[in-house]
Order: structure tokens, then sequence, then C-alpha cells
């Protein structure tokens, strides 16, 4: 005869550890990250994160590829310097902060889940940090990760930095460039998806909303004489400019040395105003949000 | 057992509406059904049960604690079902309701477990890995359900959790709430514009009308008309005249049309009274009858009840 037998088991009470609001902002951070890169969801929800990573990687991989096969002679002047390599991860950086704050954000509000959220132990404020938290994160993966992949590989090659004073500074350099553009994206591109619950509309003011500010920069300076710092202000190539700044490239317009340098100053305050205000901006509209009565 | 909800004068103003205006009540266990036409204060109410705003004035005590300052703590340990659609279509149940469990404080694996759990409960062991905006509505009020309870709370809000529901997913709802309170040990507040619904199930009822409780107590007492007494007095005309002359001299009058008005029962001094008045009015009188307001009085009586409403 059988041993097996069924048990009903009805509903069991909960009479384990209740965690907190940390662990409640943890665990909206941790599904938000999942969420923007498409795990555990369907394959259409991974193209984008998957392209953008694409296009962030394959430069690096290709020339860690030829730091590899070809001699130094002939590797050394193809490689380009650490500071180039934001050049080439540019585009995968738009398209990324086109769809993370929007997909991040916005659909919470579309469907109303918002208002699930804010009946748990979250705030406002907390629930909005988890997000920008996740969005920063996963910008990271594209702001921090190819130029890291690069130092290393190139390092492993021999082709890296000379000595261990100057790789720590260039890992320094390169730490600090991909949390500065990551914060930027995350302050800009949360600050805009915080005014719609629409995904396309954020990701398409994500990207015109800049090239409206940088228009606007341009006709001040060109055209009415305002001084030539103001460029540093651009939306969408103060941040890059700063980066490379920390590099030692100048930023500007050379024009037979007549043209002009923004100064790092200048380009630091145009990163801190735009980040500052959008996070701002985010802050003030999810105050004001009203879910229920 | 100490109260669940303990409020007292609540005030809530939004711009110039005002939506609380001094209700006062108290939630034991069980189900309780918070009864009220659209506009009464219902959902405001349990907008400040769970601190997601902050009364103007008044107390409010909900599981021992203020909501003004232990907001975040209440939430962690009260379950929360809107009445609006509020989740995501393309996740499935079981990871909207695992991830909102986990949000609520229980750890990611216990949560993960519950979820599961609580949706067979509920009926949705096949669903499970749906997206729910492939669901029906009945299942994504089950859902709902299944979220405000996956963490185990003391005590659950449904806001109007029958909405949008046809008559038979509406009985399947409203057994499963009875179920929760009765078999899970989870006291419900139960927000409701149909009077028939919170007949039904709830143990208790709070009827509020423009911001006010108008009534509260056990629907059973209520049901059997053991609600505060008074007369009903039927005049040719003159009612008017005559509330004013009963009003003059201390009673609480409530005058329904022209000729009818209903006086607080306080003894045979309230006859007496009504007797002398309308005698010193001259106003024939066709009827004197004393009564208790029933469950059914009370709401009728609260504002622009809906007909519709009334008989379910």
């Amino acid at each position: 005869m059988s041993e097996a037998r069924i048990f009903e088991g009805g509903y069991r009470r909960y009479e384990g550890q209740r965690l907190g609001a940390a662990h409640a902002t943890r665990a909206v951070w941790s599904h938000t990250l999942r969420r923007i890169l498409g795990l555990g969801r369907p394959a259409r929800s991974k193209v984008l994160p998957v392209l953008s990573i694409a296009i962030a990687y394959v430069p690096m991989v290709v020339f860690i590829g030829l730091a590899a096969f070809l001699p130094e002679n002939i590797r050394d002047p193809l490689l380009p310097p650490y500071a180039l390599t934001y050049t080439f991860i540019t585009a995968a950086i738009l398209l990324f902060v086109i769809f993370v704050a929007p997909e991040a954000l916005c659909p919470d509000r579309r469907s109303g889940v918002l208002s699930l959220y804010l009946a748990t132990p979250l705030t406002r404020t907390r629930y909005l940090a988890a997000k920008a938290a996740a969005v920063a994160t996963a910008l990271l993966l594209v702001t921090l990760g190819p130029p890291l992949l690069y130092l290393i590989g190139l390092a492993l090659q021999g082709a890296g930095p000379d000595g261990f004073t100057n790789f720590m500074a260039t890992l320094g350099r390169i730490v600090l460039a991909g949390v500065v553009l990551s914060g930027f994206y995350t302050g800009l591109s949360v600050g805009i998806a915080s005014c719609t619950d629409r995904r396309a509309v954020a990701g398409a003011a994500v990207f015109f909303v800049p090239q409206a500010v940088n228009i606007a920069l341009g006709i001040a300076v060109f055209a009415l004489s305002a001084p030539e710092w103001l460029i540093g202000f651009s939306m969408n190539q103060g941040a890059i400019a700063f980066v490379l700044g920390l590099f030692g490239e100048d930023f500007g317009e050379n024009d037979g040395g007549n043209g002009y340098v923004i100064p790092m100053a200048a380009l630091a305050c145009g990163v801190l105003l735009w980040t500052v205000s959008g996070g701002a901006l985010a802050w003030w509209r999810y105050r004001r949000l009203q879910v229920t009565r | 057992m100490p109260p669940v909800i303990v409020a007292e004068s609540l005030q809530k103003n939004w711009g110039a509406t005002r939506a609380l205006d001094g209700a006062t009540f108290t939630v034991g266990s069980g189900v309780t059904g918070l009864l009220g036409a659209n506009g009464s204060g219902k959902t405001t109410t349990l907008g400040l049960l769970l601190g997601m705003h902050n009364p103007d004035g008044g107390n409010l005590s909900v599981l021992g604690m203020d909501p003004r300052t232990q907001g975040s703590a209440i939430r962690g340990l009260v379950g929360y079902a809107p009445e609006h659609d509020a989740l995501p279509p393309d996740v499935r149940a079981y990871e909207v309701v695992a991830h909102l469990a986990e949000v609520r404080g229980l750890p990611r694996r216990e949560a993960a477990g519950r979820a599961s759990d609580v949706l067979f409960e509920l009926g949705l062991g096949e669903e499970r890995l749906r997206p729910v905006g492939t669901m029906s509505t009945g299942q994504r009020q089950r859902v709902k359900l299944a979220q405000a309870i996956a963490h185990d709370p003391e005590l659950v809000l449904l806001d109007e959790p029958t909405n949008g529901l046809d008559p038979v997913q509406r009985e399947e709802m409203l057994r499963l709430v009875r179920r929760v309170a009765h078999e899970m040990g989870i006291n419900v507040l139960l927000s409701s514009h149909l009077l028939e619904e919170v007949e039904r199930i709830a143990d208790d009822v709070v009827i509020l009308d423009q911001g006010r409780t108008v009534a509260s107590g056990s629907v059973i007492d209520l049901q059997r008309g053991e609600g505060p007494a008074e007369l009903l007095v039927e005049v040719d005309d003159g009612a008017r005249r005559l509330a004013k002359a009963l009003t003059a001299d201390g009673h609480d009058v409530t005058v329904v049309d022209a000729s009818r008005l209903v006086v607080a029962f306080a003894g045979d001094a309230t006859y007496d009274a009504v007797r002398d008045a309308l005698a010193e009015e001259e106003i024939p009188v066709r009827r004197i009858a004393r009564r208790r307001e029933t469950l059914e009085d009370v709401f009728l009586a609260a504002g622009d009840a809906e007909p519709g409403a009334v008989a379910g």
C-alpha cells in the first residue's frame, strides 16, 4: 500500500520577519532594472537593450581583438585613446537613454500600479529614488562598462597605461566619467519622463528636448553674441565634453587659432545644472501627482 | 480585542471641496462595509487610513498606530486594492503579486511562495503565469485581491471590489472577500456604494454621507431596525411650522416633505411635545407612528444614493 498522503494545507499565516522601507526600495530597484533590461519578459522587450549594449561593446571588443592579434608597431596607431572611446558609445548611450527612463517610470503611472506602490511602505521619494537608481544602474552598463572593458582588455594585452599609477589614474577617470554620464542622463531623462505617462512621448522628448536647448544656445551665442561659455550648458554635448575634459581633451572651436575653448567649470556647471534640474522636476512632479483621493 | 480603526472627527478638504466633514467611526474585526454614495468620502477615508494623505483635522488610529507619523509601518501591515485598474498588463499575475508582497516587506523567497499559494487559494492557479492584460475583468479583480493579501496583512482595504463584474463574478468575489476575513483571519474594510453587497457579507457597517458618518454598527442590528428610535409625524400641511416649533422646544427634527417630519424619540415626553405643538400651531394630524431607522432608511436618507445602488 502506498504511503503517499495529501494534506489540506489551507491558508497559512506569515509569522516571519517583515522588512522595512529600505527592503522595499531595493525590491523596486531590482524589479525595475530587470524590466529595463527585458529580463523575464518577452523577446521583443529585449531588442532595444541588447541592441544598445551591442552597439556600445562591439567596438571595444574589436579594438581589444586588434590589440591581441596585431603586432605592436601596427596596433598602437590604430588603437584610439581612452577619451575617444566615448565617441564610439555616444549612439548607444543615446539609444539607451531614450527608452530606459520612459520604461522605468511611464508604465507605472499609465497602468495605475503607482497607486499600489504608494500603498506599500514606500514613500514617493523612496519610490522615485529606487526608479532613478535603476535607471542610473542600467546606464552604467553603457557609460562605464565599455571603456572599462577596453582598459582591462588593453592592460591584459600589455597595451594599457604604463605603470600601476597611470593605470589607476585612467581607471579613476573612467569610473568618474561613467558615473557623471550616468547621473547626467538619469537626471535629464527621469525629469522628462516624469512629465508624461506615455513611453513614446517621453522617449521622443528625451531625444528632442536636448536638440531644442542646443539650438537655443546656438542662437544665443552665435546670433545674439552671448558669452561662448554658455555652449557648456548644451544638453547633448556638455556631458560628453566634460568627460573628454577629464581625459585632457578641450571642447570648443579652433577656427585657425581664433576660436574658443569652453572652460571645464562651465561644462561642470552645465552637467550639474541639468542633472539637478531633471531630478528636481521629477521630484516635484511626483510630489504633486494625485494617485488617489 | 482592540478596534482595528478608530476615527474621530476626521476632516479633509481637497481645495474648496470638503471630502470629510467630521466623520467618526470605529472598525472592529471581521468584514466592515464602508457604505456611501459616490463622493461621500469613502476613497478619501481609505487614503487617510493608509497615510497617503494627512487629515486636516481629527484623530485617526489604524492597528493602534497614527497614519500621520507611522504611515510606512501601517502600509506594511495593511493590504489595499484600489477601485481603478492598477495592474501592469504586460506582467504575469504571479510576478505582480510576488513583487508587491516583497515590496510590502516579505523576503523574496517567501514572497514568491506566498504569491503562488494565494493565487491558488483565489482560484487562479492555472492562470497565474498569464500576463494580467490577457485576463478577464473577474480574474483581474482576483489578482488585485491576491496582491492585497499575499503579504498576510492584519487589515485589507478593498475599494469597490465588484466594480465592472457580472452577477456571477460578483457573487464569486463576495464569497472570496468573506473567505479572506473568516477563513484567513484578515480584517476587511470593504468600500462600496451597493447596500445589498454590504448587507450580504459585512458584519458591521459605517455609512458616510457628504463626509459625515450617518450610521455605524452591526449590520444585523440595523437590518432589524434597532437603530435610533424616532417618531414619524404626518400632517395635512404645515410640517415645517411644526418642525420650527419643536426645534425651538429643543427637539431634533428632520423635515421629510411638506406633510411629514421625523422627531428623535426620547420617551413619552416626545409624544407630549408633539401633541402640544400640534395643538398650539392648530395643525391637523393624520398619523403619529413610532419606528426605528433601518439600514436602508439610513442609506436612502444619505444624500443622493442611487436607486439602482440600493437594489444592488
